[in-house]
């Protein structure tokens, strides 16, 4: 039984371009058409981040396109709006020397 | 103290939750549920070497992936008022209420020194790998 409050509410995120995380490290982009409360996830015109092989950690600027999919909620680990998404310097160092 | 109850304590404020794949997220706390989903506004990410980072205006991290998260020390103040707050209010337990179902979270250390680095604070462990002093082990 999944419990009544969840942390999550995609409802606002519809028809809107999300990057999801999936279990082993694949990353999808795509925009959300639907989703369910196991948060299976359908995503259209998705594209998967290729990563560098040398580095599975890393993901690359290539993609490959998708198209339409389904993702399993099992297997989705994190997700964020890839709007507003961006890599950044260390933020960390500023906070220190801003201290100093 | 559950662990659960110190999260959901925590909510609102400023945590970092890092991933079993190592990668942390610093961001505010909006909401957690009894799985452990925790959706975070105004998150810097930073990848497991530590050298790459990402900004993102909020993130929502499955409960399931989640190795430990730091939480800053006063929620712990703020938790034990709620605690003493409760135990007014609930009537005298019988047998009945709760129970049921068990947490794979570990532990609550005060502390807490993760590897991400920084001020200590009190940490959510789950299950092997934790960080700080007995936070290890599966309960």
């Amino acid at each position: 039984m999944p419990p009544k409050e969840s942390a999550v509410d995609l409802s606002k995120h519809v028809d809107k371009s999300l990057r999801i995380l999936l279990a082993g490290g694949r990353q999808v982009s795509g925009t959300l058409k639907g989703y369910d409360q196991l948060l299976n996830l359908v995503l259209d015109e998705a594209v998967e981040y290729i990563r560098d092989p040398e580095d599975p950690l890393r993901v690359t600027d290539n993609t490959r396109p998708l198209g339409l999919i389904v993702c399993r909620g099992t297997a989705v680990t994190l997700m964020a709006p890839t709007s507003g998404m961006e890599e950044i310097p260390n933020p960390f160092i500023q906070q220190e020397e801003a201290v100093e | 103290m559950l662990p659960l109850s110190l999260l959901k304590t925590a909510q609102g404020h400023a945590v970092l939750v890092e991933l079993k794949s190592g990668e942390t997220y610093n961001g505010h706390m909006v909401l957690c549920d009894p799985y452990m989903n925790i959706h975070l506004r105004e998150v810097i990410c930073t990848s497991k070497d530590g050298d790459r980072f990402w900004r993102m205006p909020e993130a929502f991290v499955r409960g399931n992936i989640i190795k430990y998260i730091r939480v800053p020390e006063e929620v712990m103040d703020k938790v034990k008022e709620e605690a003493v707050r409760k135990e007014d209010k609930r009537p005298p337990m019988g047998g009945r209420g709760r129970g049921g179902r068990g947490w794979t979270v570990v532990c609550v250390c005060e502390g807490g020194r993760g590897e991400g680095g920084g001020r200590g604070g009190v940490c959510v462990c789950v299950g092997r790998g934790a960080p700080g002093r007995g936070g290890r082990g599966r309960g």
